[in-house]
């Protein structure tokens, strides 16, 4: 325990230090802002036929400018920006060991590489969630700034659910990005990973299968539709295939960066 | 102006860590070497970085490690810092099979693999400040004491990004120092030194060794900087270990041969050869002879010399240097 709470110290260190926590906050705070953007378009049809084409966009993707809409583009938002975001995340967390060539000074040590692996796991599940609520408080100070109408309480409880469950498998599947940047040495093998992961998600999707590809599911989850329990059990086996990969991978892999 | 600032390593006893137990040992440990391989393999697919390797270093030994680029000096090391796996063999460290499970062993061991590397945005301290917790017992004021060692207190607030590659590899030896380990294997621990920092930092190895027992496994490209320091040197070439000899044993197994100059090289070149010598001309133009007895009595060869009347105007016995010594043993011997 004393092991994970000196690695967990170090690991924070590190990602206080360099610019990812600033850069994925303004890049996750573009949710909130958009959506905002989006209800004020909504709302006001004669300056929506103003800005022509994204005013068709945002009327395609929301509707009407309420709560229930407001919270659920943003966890539509969070469930396919979270793939990406938190994907760059766990890229960054492993990946800058090995394009930093500091992987070496980890592996030796009386330190275990599990301690390490867990605590850079923890990072990242916390930097997202902190992201999450960031997106969360700021989606909902947005909200009330334009106005929206007055909602009930089961709406916002709803709301935040859907949110949340959305966040959550988003954010546990990033564990096999973290696989990819151990195995693959650096940011572009976990970076394409990501993004072949949403290119695999958009095409599942349409084609039909969506609630059996672990990165589709979060989207769907996201826009309040029921999935089978078979759905959730595929993100937590990714999830866990995920961790265990890395973790293998760390303790029995040679390491030759 | 920082880079101005006056350093030098601090040479002083360091006390024990009480915090620290000492590695648990068997007495049969105890009797072993502090690092050993035996018949060490490792082959990364069809490609052989190190086969047969078997060395021994005792305790409070500097053993040098010599080769060329990609002769396996790296994957040796990674070998003993169970990075990598043994393809056969194995190597032990205080008689304890080296693995990546091994973890309380390295609590003994410092390192330095291949490059110094740091974390750029962080501060010097703060890059040894996450070594220190990851090495559980070494005392916080560890941090400040091998800055103070390793020259680096004007820098200690610099971002590891921004130093030079002589302050650099300081940092990585600093980390590697900064537990106070038992054994030391490090990987060309002067590289992007500057001069002084290289007699520097062999001041600091010598002091460890020899004051405190410090079991030191370096590699080197290079043999002169080595043979001041080291007890033993292991050549290793192509991955295998070529030589190993003691570093006072140098002197014996270069070559030496005679170099004299005359009037006529020609006619005493030939007049040498007539007379049984293996005598011929170097790339300098001077006569080069490397028979033992005419290296080991010039005199008797100057005399014979004046009296065919082809006195020498010049004679000097020269010993092959050390680099040449090295080329030579591992097949890429410089012509002249």
């Amino acid at each position: 325990m004393n092991q994970l709470t000196q690695t967990i110290w170090v690991e924070t260190l590190k990602a206080r230090r360099s610019k990812m926590p600033l850069l994925t906050t303004l890049g996750f705070l573009v949710i909130p802002l958009v959506g905002g953007f989006f209800m004020i378009i909504l709302k006001d049809p004669e300056f929506a036929r103003r800005v022509g084409l994204i005013s068709a966009k945002a009327q395609l993707m929301a509707g009407v400018a309420d709560w229930p809409t407001f919270l659920n583009l943003l966890a539509q938002a969070i469930a396919i920006g979270g793939i990406i975001l938190f994907g760059f995340i766990g890229s960054w967390v492993f990946g800058r060991e090995y394009a930093d060539r500091t992987v070496k000074d980890l592996l030796a040590l009386p330190t275990s590489r599990w301690a390490i692996v867990l605590a850079k796991f923890v990072l990242i599940i916390a930097w997202s969630v902190v992201l999450t609520a960031v997106v969360y408080f700021v989606g909902l100070g947005v909200g009330a700034a334009v106005g929206l109408p007055q909602a009930s309480a089961e709406v916002f409880w709803q709301g935040t659910l859907t949110i949340a469950l959305s966040a959550a498998l988003t954010i546990i599947l990033v564990t096999p990005i973290a696989f990819f940047a151990s195995a693959g040495h650096g940011y572009l093998p976990p970076l394409a990973a990501t993004i072949l992961a949403i290119f695999l998600a958009q095409v599942v999707a349409v084609a039909g299968w969506g609630e059996y590809f672990p990165w589709s599911i979060p989207a769907l989850v996201s826009q309040g539709g029921r999935l089978p329990f078979v759905s959730y059990l595929i993100v937590l086996l990714t999830s866990a295939a995920g961790i265990l990969g890395t973790f293998l991978w760390w303790r029995f892999a040679d390491q030759t960066r | 102006m920082p880079a101005l600032a006056r350093r030098s390593f601090v040479f002083h006893q360091w006390a024990p860590d009480p915090a620290r137990p000492p590695l648990k040992r068997s007495l049969e440990n105890k009797m072993r070497p502090t690092i050993e391989t035996n018949n060490l393999v490792k082959q990364y697919g069809p490609v052989t970085a190190v086969t047969g390797l078997t060395l021994r270093v005792e305790r409070g030994e500097i053993y040098a490690f010599l080769g060329l680029n990609g002769a396996g000096k790296t994957t040796t090391i990674r070998l003993l810092l169970g990075m990598v796996k043994p393809t056969s063999g194995d190597a032990r460290i205080l008689g304890h099979i080296i693995g990546p499970g091994a973890q309380d062993l390295w609590a003994d061991v410092g390192y330095l693999v291949e490059s110094a590397d740091a974390y750029p945005e962080l501060t010097v301290r703060e890059n040894l400040e996450i070594m220190r917790r990851l090495r559980p017992g070494t005392r916080p004021e560890a941090v400040d004491a091998v800055i103070e060692r390793l020259g680096l207190a004007a820098y200690a607030r610099r971002r590891a990004g921004t130093l030079s590659s002589g302050n650099a590899q300081r940092l990585g030896v600093a980390k590697a120092l900064m537990h106070e380990p038992q054994i030391l294997i490090l990987d060309e621990p002067a590289k992007g030194l500057d001069p002084a920092g290289i007699v520097e930092m062999r001041h600091l190895f010598l002091n460890l060794a020899r004051e405190q027992g410090v079991t030191i496994f370096m590699s080197s490209h290079f043999l002169d900087e080595v043979s001041r320091m080291a007890q033993r040197i292991g050549i290793i070439h192509e991955g295998r270990l070529v030589q190993e000899l003691a570093a006072a044993e140098l002197d014996r197994v270069r070559r030496q041969r005679l170099l004299l100059r005359t009037r006529d090289q020609q006619a005493t070149c030939a007049l040498l050869q007539s007379a049984g010598y293996t005598a011929g001309m170097n790339g300098d133009g001077a006569i080069a002879i490397s028979d033992r007895n005419a290296i080991e009595r010039p005199d008797e060869l100057a005399t014979y010399l004046v009296n065919a009347g082809q006195p020498p105007t010049m004679l000097l016995t020269e010993q092959e240097d050390l680099e040449a010594y090295f080329l030579r043993l591992v097949g890429m011997e410089e012509t002249k």
